[in-house]
């Protein structure tokens, strides 16, 4: 499978896969504009950072803000609350289902649905530690 | 003319913002995307406005934009986000409830009690799974002033107050939505009452000892807001919206 180029142009219709909301998670669905250089997935004008980046990899460059006035400030702090809460509600299923739906971002061919690639039959999932 | 520029400032403010910063309060119905303007407003608070008396109170960069953020992010275009913010402080005589007196034993002579609300944020939003979030935020402080005597005849007065926290977040789902029972209890400071019905409705009460402020009272909040989401998993009732 070919590596996604940086600053490609997306077709109009491919639909932006950012995760939005913070209780209420849903896609973006915008059209995307860009397919972000580090994880290749589509990218709306909206969520595109510096460099076109996705949100999720400009935090990992150090482009994430501690700035609650910054539109962006929700959603780098989406992972740490659903974190927090888990441990305090003891309830992994809480922070595993938050994660599985984000991590679904990075798999825009399967529709957005957040198990993954696999489905919950499916052994092929299954990897030798 | 003295402040004559932090003035102007303040003009140029949005009217909500020159409200929290003049009168310490405001009470609104916006559109999500009209709230946008209000906290780009107050990003700029404190580059422009350096006098104290017009500070804003620390509990709106640290715990109102914050909530406004996170329940905007969860709201459709359409959706109404009312706030209702209250920054003025406990002392407000109509704050303050009646003083009673107190059973004391020696060295205090007399003691009065009384307890202050203060329900200082209180935000309701609809949301874009159909479900209807109403949040209230209340300091509830109970103040004792007494009469002390010493061995030798002197009389001190003195006072004390100590501040508990109330949070209370109701979510009322959309019609006919499905609920699932979370598989673990929340924290045994968090009450939880669920009303079934064609709309279920979920409350969670949770009550700590205060005052906290900034990234501690956000955390508390959405720790007592987590359990109404929790009957219903995330990612469950996504709709692409942006």
């Amino acid at each position: 499978m070919d590596a996604p180029g940086p600053h490609r142009e997306e077709d109009p219709v491919t639909p932006c896969s950012v995760t939005t909301g913070f209780f209420v998670l849903g896609r973006c669905g915008q059209a995307a504009v860009v397919s972000c250089p580090g994880c290749g997935r589509p990218v709306c004008g909206a969520h595109a950072a510096a460099n076109g980046l996705c949100p999720e990899c400009g935090a990992a460059q150090g482009y994430g803000t501690h700035d609650p006035h910054h539109p962006a400030w929700t959603g780098g702090y989406r992972r740490h609350y659903y974190h927090r809460s888990s441990q305090l509600y003891n309830d992994a299923l809480w922070y595993t289902t938050f994660s599985e739906y984000d991590r679904g971002a990075f798999n825009p061919g399967d529709d957005w649905s957040h198990g993954g690639d696999w489905g919950p039959d499916d052994d092929t999932g299954f990897v030798d530690s | 003319m003295f402040w004559r520029k932090q003035k102007a400032a303040i003009e140029r403010f949005h009217p909500l913002h020159r409200a929290l910063t003049l009168e310490r309060a405001f009470s609104v119905s916006l559109r999500r995307d009209d709230w946008e303007p209000v906290i780009q407003s107050l990003a700029r608070h404190t580059a422009e406005v350096r006098r104290g008396k017009w500070q804003l109170n620390r509990r709106v960069p640290g715990v109102l934009v914050p909530m406004l953020r996170i329940l905007v992010a969860d709201m459709p275009p359409h959706g109404t986000l009312s706030v209702a913010a209250d920054m003025r402080g406990h002392r407000l005589p109509e704050k303050n409830g009646p003083q009673h007196d107190v059973p004391v034993r020696p060295p205090i002579t007399s003691m009065k009690q009384w307890y202050a609300m203060d329900p200082w944020l209180r935000m309701r939003a609809e949301l874009r799974d159909g479900s209807v979030l109403e949040l209230s935020v209340t300091d509830r402080v109970r103040h004792r002033k007494y009469r002390k005597r010493n061995p030798r005849g002197k009389i001190k007065y003195k006072s004390k107050s100590k501040t508990v926290q109330l949070v209370q977040v109701t979510r009322r789902l959309a019609k006919d939505a499905a609920v699932q029972r979370p598989g673990s209890p929340p924290p045994q400071w968090v009450r939880v009452r669920v009303k079934p019905g064609k709309r279920t409705v979920i409350r969670a009460n949770g009550k700590f000892p205060g005052p906290l402020e900034d990234q501690a009272m956000i955390d508390q909040i959405l720790h007592v807001s987590t359990e109404p989401f929790r009957w219903t998993p995330p990612g469950r009732t996504a709709r692409r919206t942006p």
